[in-house]
């Protein structure tokens, strides 16, 4: 049974003036056991929209969410998952500490659990020196944290967490980057909106991008970067310059010069460099980002 | 680790959540600092009866009783007021809802929860102010001994009827809490709804008499179904038995509790269900 199972999912709000707003249209994805699974859109794509469908927040207009088999919106669907609300607010009147004795009651967890694990996800997030102050005084950064131990409290099965890298300074990305990496090795699921493609590059096992509300592609990354490769910078000393005239060839310094070579041409190449028994010093591939990708998914559609 | 949430049992499960939302909201009460300034004002006002009752001499012990029970009632009005008309909208406006409701918590579950902290503390509050009344009314009694006896019991009763009464007004608040965006409708409405169901039985009376011939039948089936439906919160007044120590009729007593019992339990209902559609 798949973590997350969403079949023709669509949700039409209605705006202040009674307007029809179709913030998602048939969405359909699986998400496997063990997979880290970036969901990546523009602003207003409708991440958010799918997201608060599966944690029962909102109805869909149309089609069915599950998670673990479960219909969204069950309560009994919760209780393997932890779930990182975008731009979290939480129950500031009290104490990081008080606040994950809540969440883990609401869990079911003992009291020795809660102590235990509270005092554990506390460490992991640097929150520990902060832990018996109010919520009230925290910075946008530190509730952030907040929110991300709490997802952790329990050891869930499945993580769903709203662009849980907004509002971090680049510690705190780093944080959470690990956090999930460490999570993925522990063969936890990962599902997690994000508008930032460096973010997907780093942790993610496959992509899917979403624009207007429609799903795009669904890509595996290690696919994409490897399809993504458009040739190789190389590096060869100068004096065999001339022999590159079918190259696109720069020189680099006095006794360096740098020549691309398109994927397709590269057997040539190194037959060239073999007959000549030329010294090649360095080899770079020169890739497509996941960035030109998704910018050119999102250009496309939106013209 | 094994997930304790999956071996506990759905039912225990509940309670637990119950029993720690109930908590939590009782805490977001009391480090609330605007309920500590209504608490300080019901404090001032019990001290100044005393003063007051005094002017009345030989009736001095009946008036510090009558001003305690009002001052009380009134003091537990405003903080049902402030706390029902306060919730649900509120929590949902803060985003409290997002992180809390997206654990596996039913909707109900923190409903409930949410009345049951405002229960909890309107009871403490009615305990701690009876407490203080009751030192008062001791205090002005001592001062021009009354021919009457004084009853505590009915004292206590007459407050106690006075919060079941609120705890009505409350699931009124909450239920109007969950449709509303904003303080307005919850706070206007239940105020007018108070109002009106303070007012129904003298009206209901008032036209069952008399003066009902006179009015055309449409509207006096109009005026008698609006007094079935609102709450009758005459039916929790005991005020006069408390002052004057007269026997109060079990009959109304028992009928007052099952009354609010049913009233705000079908509140509650509606409210959790209002609460189950809205997107949060
Ligand atoms: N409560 C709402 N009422 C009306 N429109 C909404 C509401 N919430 C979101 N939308 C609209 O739905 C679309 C998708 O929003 P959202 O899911 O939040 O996007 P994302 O999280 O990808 O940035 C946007 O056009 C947004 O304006
Ligand atoms: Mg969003």
């Amino acid at each position: 049974m798949n973590p997350i199972s969403i079949e023709g999912l669509t949700k039409v709000y209605r705006d202040k003036k009674r307007r029809r707003v179709t913030a998602l249209q048939g969405l359909d994805l699986q998400i496997e056991a063990g997979e880290v699974f970036g969901f990546l859109g523009p602003n207003g794509a409708g991440k958010s929209t799918t997201i608060k469908t599966l944690v029962g927040q909102i109805q869909s207009t149309a089609g069915c969410a599950k998670l673990f088999g479960i219909a969204a919106g069950d309560p009994r669907a919760r209780r393997r998952i932890g779930y990182l609300p975008e731009n979290p607010s939480f129950y500031d009147f009290l104490t990081a500490k008080e606040y994950l004795s809540l969440v883990g009651r609401c869990f079911g967890m003992d009291r020795s659990a809660i102590e235990r694990e509270s005092e554990r996800v506390l460490e992991l997030v640097d929150l520990h020196p902060a832990a018996k102050r109010k919520i009230q005084g925290y910075s946008k950064g530190m509730v952030q944290r907040l929110g991300l131990a709490q997802t952790l409290l329990h050891d869930p099965d499945l993580f769903i967490l709203d662009e849980p890298m907004s509002g971090l300074d680049p510690l705190g990305r780093a944080l959470v980057k690990q956090v999930m990496i460490d999570l993925r090795r522990r063969g936890k699921t990962i599902f997690f909106s994000t508008h930032v493609t460096a973010d997907v590059e780093a942790v993610c096992d496959r992509v899917a991008v979403l624009v207007g509300g429609k799903l795009q592609t669904v890509n595996r990354v290690s696919e994409l970067l490897e399809k993504g490769i458009e040739g190789y910078v190389i590096q060869l000393p100068s004096a065999t310059a001339g022999l590159w005239s079918d190259f696109e060839a720069r020189p680099q310094s006095d006794d360096v010069c740098e020549v691309f070579v398109p994927r397709g041409k590269f057997n040539s190449f190194m037959a060239i460099a073999g007959r000549e028994g030329v010294e090649v010093q360095l080899i770079e591939p020169r890739r497509r980002s996941i960035e030109q990708f998704f910018l050119e998914i999102v250009r496309r559609e939106t013209e | 680790m094994p997930l304790p949430a999956v071996l506990l049992s759905a039912k225990r499960m509940s309670a637990h959540q119950f029993v720690a939302l109930t908590l939590a909201n009782l805490r977001m009460i009391i480090r609330d600092r605007v309920l500590h300034g209504v608490l300080g004002v019901a404090g001032v006002m019990l001290v100044l009866v005393p003063a007051f009752s005094s002017f009345s001499m030989r009736q001095s012990q009946e008036v510090a009783i009558s001003l305690s029970l009002s001052a009380i009632s009134l003091v537990l009005m405003v903080l049902t007021l402030l706390l029902g008309t306060s919730s649900i909208w509120r929590d949902i406006e803060r985003r409290y809802t997002a992180s809390i409701m997206t654990l596996p918590v039913s909707r109900v579950i923190y409903l409930l929860g949410k009345f049951a902290a405002m229960a909890l503390f309107l009871l403490i509050c009615a305990v701690i102010l009876t407490a203080a009344g009751s030192l008062v009314v001791l205090l002005a009694a001592t001062q021009y001994p009354s021919d009457l006896p004084i009853s505590w019991g009915t004292i206590a009763l007459a407050v106690l009827a006075d919060l079941v009464k609120y705890l009505l007004l409350g699931g009124i608040a909450i239920l109007l809490s969950t449709v509303s965006t904003s303080f307005f409708l919850p706070f206007f409405g239940t105020l007018a709804i108070y109002l009106a169901g303070s007012a129904s039985q003298e009206v209901f009376e008032y036209v069952s008499g008399q003066f009902g011939q006179e009015i055309p039948a449409l509207s006096l089936a109009a005026i008698k179904g609006t007094y079935y439906l609102l709450p009758n919160f005459a039916a929790f007044n005991f005020k006069v038995h408390a002052v004057y120590a007269l026997q109060v009729q079990p009959g109304s007593v028992v009928f007052a509790c099952i009354y609010a019992a049913t009233y705000t339990g079908l509140l509650l209902i509606l409210a959790a269900w209002s609460f189950n559609r809205r997107a949060l």
